[in-house]
């Protein structure tokens, strides 16, 4: 299976740069946390490498294949999973509508409920009268739907109380066990770090960390300074 | 240096005169007759680009109110109304004012396409209209009487030209007045606007009256030059055309609309003397307008560029380093904000449930808490943006209710954490928009000093996104509201910046007499400058009281456990 | 005066069918497509030229012009998907007032001025019912457009394409992002508005003024009875349409009202929106 490379990449809103010379490569089965203060240019990151924004130099690599100006539905076609912050689900379509856009068949969705049983009595509901949870549980059935290669997670804690949060935190290794190649940002550092290999650091646009997750819980005061831009 | 600047504008007004009078006295009677035509565009095209100037405006129905302010001129002449000829034009430009606030108000509540659907409709149906009645006048053959100073083409030739430049002129002045500081607001963002307490409803309307009252001018003036008005000249056709032709030339740039009415005559002279059907002319505006817009450019921004030679100028920053003067601060008094029992859920998701929060007088109180914990959600339901939120708040001891520009308006004030700086405007220009009061340069330079903000003078266009978000911090300032709502001001800063942003922050309420709520991430900073905070966890309060309690609090630590190492 | 009012249905069952195609516009592609009778006048006045001029038989020539109208409308879905993808409802429905006026000014250099020699393909009654005499021309259109409305529905909610219509007109980048080949789609959207606004028009265009503006400017009663569905509703701009025919039809048998008749399109689109916007809305966006 092949890895996901990003070399350079540099991502400008309006004046100036949101984060630069980003270099990380996310190989399968590895989960990576992604970590850093408000603004630090996490979401950007995330967005440039789906290409929901175009990234301003840099490359990405799917393997051998640059994927650095192809179109979201292109790269999305290559097994790249961008789960949006903010539980993007289809509010006007039923929980079995938004998993089938990416099931395509029933056999795959009936195995997603099983996966997500809450999500079988919800089926026929309108995703817009779901909880946050449930709401979040669906995007996560979607993504894992048709076994993305690679999947970019963007805070999926976002709103949740915690407890629903350490519940589907598992899924995520789960499906790093099934070989997908995972891309962490969490607000939530220790949650993150816990259950990654990897982990970057990124602080005011510019990566101040990059190494074994291990490394940052080890030493706190690494983590701190990294936060603070100092690497 | 300002007597200068206000003169420029005058100054090419009258050269423009100048070069008027000389083209009626030296041009041949048919060109005459062209540039005739193309004032009257002109003064049409200047209309439409106020209103395509705020985006998302399109009105298809000018050349309707120039038939509204032919069929006043003609009617006021067969009456032999008094005044004469300029008299009657004035009021055949209010008359389709009145007219086009009319036909705008149902359409200017919801943005966009249904003033378009409206102006189509009303152009459609006049069309049809005109040409079964006739204008007044026109069974008995009465023509329309010119001035008796103008009353041959030429000298006719030399009033219209008089004519467009007055309007030229009081375009340009209303752009640089709070009207043009509000158009600009409005198609950059409504929700900005609204919430610097201005009625984005007036806004739109006033930019669509001035639009027609112009067009309505440019009608009277058609009629005094053919005497007699036609159908003809005021067919929805030609409106699409002239829209369409505003979009392409960039009219809201007042040359561009001048050089969009040469466009309008002189593409089909062109085609006329090729040999080719007129109608390809409006095929090659369609295909010129369908390019601009897919391109997102229009001539005036492209004439501009190669002009300018655009720098790539450094984007103004903010210069914090001076050290600030220390002022006598005031104790906390009373709460001057008071929210209670706030809940607010979009479906069946809560955002907030039973929120409580109380901003002491000449108090900075601090609201922190996880990402997604419903700290916008807060500001925006206190501020009016959440008309189905549910609670009480108070300001000043009396209830806050209705639109958020009537809560701006009542004393509180709010910013975006989004950028809604409208980039088409200068710092002072928007300060001045923002404070809604007669502000004196010295008011206004005190207080980008005292942030570190830059000249008033420095159009928003070149000042860095961090820095602009703190002009707009400067500007509610102004206002002197009773209390501010601050979301995340300093998120655009560099880290070191903080520190010298937060010392300034906590000199608000003494210097501006403002009370602040602050939502920040940086927990210096909140440390630095809160009297008192309150925690938000998963839209519930977790924990409120002043500062030392609340960051001590276990509980509030585990909430932040991502963020442990910054307590 | 209810013979005025049916003979208005042929003409409120045109309207109809537009406001649906106009109402799936804006639902499903974001745009208010000012030119979607342009596109329906321009394909039945090449039907009418290959008819015509080249002396194709008649239902050879209407189909070509059905073709060439649905081609012509998937045109402009390309490009307006190609470059306007991340613009703004108002940008994009800008672009189809240019073509309005590209169109229509097309047609006068093409085909001249004068009204085209239609040859009507439905022609004569269909039925009387309690000595009111129905045309077939308004029984196929009013069943044109509960059809049409119905299939949309269907399409909509049962079917895969339906639902992945419904899921790019709601969150664009979300479905990209999915795989949901969004391009495809929406030009597939602007190309079966376009046959229909094309088929439609044909079968009307013979027994009314059917000079190039008058076709064309058929969008504004369109546009009021798709206001009634609030451009999201296909059952009330089906109402809208068939409701503004019956008014207009019954308005043209009283004599002094020849003139207001003109503004009726116009009073209602005034009406619905003053009724429709009592709260004032934010654009979340901006």
């Amino acid at each position: 299976m092949n890895a996901l490379r990003i070399a350079g990449l540099t991502v400008t809103r309006g004046a100036g740069p949101v984060i630069r010379d980003v270099d990380l490569t996310l190989e399968p089965g590895r989960i990576t946390a992604l970590v850093g203060p408000n603004g630090a240019g996490k979401t950007s990151l995330l967005e440039a490498v789906s290409g929901v924004v175009p990234a301003a130099s840099g490359t990405v690599h799917i393997g051998a294949d640059e994927i650095t100006k192809q179109s979201r539905v292109a790269r999305a076609r290559r097994g790249l999973a961008h789960i949006e912050q903010g539980r993007a689900v289809f509010g006007g379509l039923t929980v079995l509508e938004n998993l089938m856009l990416t099931a395509r068949t029933r056999a795959r969705a009936d195995e997603l409920f099983e996966a997500f049983p809450e999500l079988e009595k919800r089926r026929d509901s309108p995703a817009a009268l779901l909880s946050g949870g449930e709401q979040q549980m669906v995007v996560l059935a979607r993504a894992f739907a048709d076994r993305p290669s690679f999947l970019l997670i963007d805070e999926m804690s976002l709103g949740l109380a915690p407890v629903v949060f350490t519940r589907l935190l598992p899924m995520v290794t789960r499906f790093a066990e099934e070989g997908a190649a995972i891309l962490l940002v969490e607000q939530f550092t220790h949650l993150a770090l816990g259950v990654a290999s990897d982990a970057l650091v990124v602080s005011s646009g510019r990566v101040t960390y990059a190494g074994p997750a291990q490394g940052l819980l080890d030493s706190p005061g690494t983590l701190h300074a990294a936060y603070l831009g100092e690497s | 240096m300002r007597l200068a600047e206000r003169g420029i504008p005058f100054v090419v007004a009258i050269v423009a005169i100048a070069v008027g009078y000389g083209l009626s006295a030296g041009l041949d009677g048919y060109f005459v007759y062209l540039g005739m035509s193309a004032v009257v565009a002109g003064i049409s095209l200047l209309g439409l680009g106020v209103v395509t100037g705020s985006a998302g405006m399109i009105s298809l129905c000018q050349l309707t109110f120039g038939a509204v302010g032919a069929w006043t001129v003609s009617a006021l002449n067969e009456a032999q109304a008094p005044g004469g000829f300029l008299t009657w034009l004035v009021l055949g430009g209010l008359a389709a004012g009145v007219v086009g606030v009319l036909v705008g108000l149902p359409a200017l509540r919801l943005r966009g396409i249904n003033l378009a659907v409206v102006t189509l409709g009303l152009a459609a149906a006049a069309d049809l209209a005109l040409v079964q009645l006739q204008f007044p006048g026109v069974s008995a053959g009465i023509s329309v009487e010119r001035p008796e100073a103008f009353s041959d083409d030429r000298s006719y030739f030399q009033l219209a030209v008089v004519v467009l430049v007055l309007c030229c002129l009081a375009v340009y002045f209303l752009r640089r007045g709070r009207w043009g500081s509000a158009w600009q607001a409005v198609a950059f963002s409504e929700r900005g606007t609204a919430a610097a307490g201005t009625s984005v409803r007036t806004s739109k309307l006033t930019a669509f009256a001035v639009s027609a009252t112009l067009g309505g001018i440019s009608g009277g003036l058609l009629t005094g030059q053919v005497g007699i008005a036609f159908p003809a000249s005021f067919t929805a056709i030609q409106s699409l055309a002239l829209y369409v032709l505003a979009i392409m030339s960039g009219a809201h740039l007042i040359d561009m609309a001048v050089f969009g009415a040469v466009l309008w005559v002189g593409v089909p002279e062109l085609l006329k003397r090729w040999g080719i059907p007129q109608d390809w002319g409006f095929v090659v505006f369609g295909v010129l307008g369908v390019q601009a817009l897919a391109s997102g450019g229009n001539l005036g921004t492209t004439v501009r560029q190669v002009w300018y030679r655009r720098s790539k100028k450094e984007p103004a920053k903010l210069d914090l380093a001076a050290k600030t003067a220390d002022i006598e601060s005031k104790a906390p008094g009373p709460p001057v904000l008071t929210v209670r029992g706030l809940s607010v859920s979009f479906g069946h998701v809560a955002a907030l449930s039973s929120v409580d929060i109380s901003v002491p007088e000449h108090g900075v109180l601090g609201v922190i808490g996880p990402n997604g914990a419903g700290k916008s959600t807060l500001v925006d339901a206190i501020s009016g943006f959440l008309p189905n939120a549910e609670g009480a708040v108070e300001l000043g001891g009396r209830p806050l209710t209705g639109s958020p520009s009537n809560r701006a308006r009542a004393g509180l004030r709010r910013t975006f954490q989004q950028d809604r700086v409208p980039p088409g405007l200068t710092v002072g220009a928007y300060l001045k928009f923002l404070a809604r009061r007669r502000l004196t340069a010295d008011e206004i330079g005190d207080a980008l000093d005292f942030f570190g903000c830059p000249a008033a003078r420095t159009p928003l266009s070149q000042v860095d996104v961090g820095a602009r978000r703190l002009v707009e911090v400067v500007g509610h300032l102004l206002a002197r509201p009773r209390v501010l709502l601050l979301d995340e001001p300093a998120a655009g800063l560099p880290h070191e910046e903080h520190v010298a942003f937060g010392e300034r922050l906590r000199q608000v309420p003494a210097r501006f007499g403002v009370s602040v709520l602050l939502i920040e991430h940086d927990l210096d900073l909140v440390r630095s400058v809160c009297d008192t905070i309150t925690v938000l966890d998963f839209g519930r309060v977790l924990a409120s009281g002043p500062q030392a309690e609340v960051l001590a609090d276990p509980a509030v630590l585990k909430a932040y456990m991502g963020e442990t190492e910054m307590l | 005066m209810l013979q005025g009012a049916l003979a208005g249905l042929a003409a409120g069952g045109l309207y109809a069918v537009l406001a649906v195609c106009l109402t799936l516009m804006s639902r499903l592609v974001r745009v208010v497509n000012f030119a979607q009778s342009a596109t329906g006048m321009f394909g039945c006045y090449v039907a009418v030229f290959l008819s015509v001029d080249l002396g194709l038989p008649m239902w050879l020539a209407t189909v070509a012009g059905i073709v060439l109208g649905g081609l012509l409308s998937a045109l402009l879905g390309w490009i307006v998907s190609t470059w306007l993808a991340e613009a703004d409802t108002g940008t994009r429905s800008a672009v189809t007032v240019a073509v309005l006026l590209l169109l229509i000014s097309l047609s006068f250099i093409l085909f001249g001025n004068k009204p085209q020699p239609f040859h009507p393909i439905l022609d004569g009654p269909a039925v009387t019912v309690g000595g009111v005499v129905i045309s077939q021309v308004t029984v196929v259109t009013v069943a044109l457009a509960v059809l049409v409305a119905v299939a949309s529905r269907i399409v909509l909610s049962r079917t895969p394409a339906g639902v992945q219509l419904r899921a790019l007109s709601e969150r664009p980048t979300t479905a990209e992002l999915l795989g949901i080949p969004a391009k495809r789609l929406s030009v597939a959207v602007w190309a079966v508005t376009g046959v229909v606004s094309t088929l439609v028009i044909s079968i009307v265009a013979p027994s009314q003024s059917n000079d190039a503006t008058s076709l064309a400017m058929l969008v504004v009663p369109a546009a009021a009875a798709a206001l009634l569905g609030g451009f999201r509703r296909l059952d009330l701009a089906v109402a809208g349409g068939l409701g503004l025919g019956l008014i207009q039809g019954a308005a043209a048998q009283v004599d002094g009202l020849s003139v207001v008749r003109y503004f009726l399109p116009f009073a209602v689109i005034v009406a619905l929106l003053l009724w429709s916007q009592r709260k004032e809305v934010w654009d979340a966006a901006r």
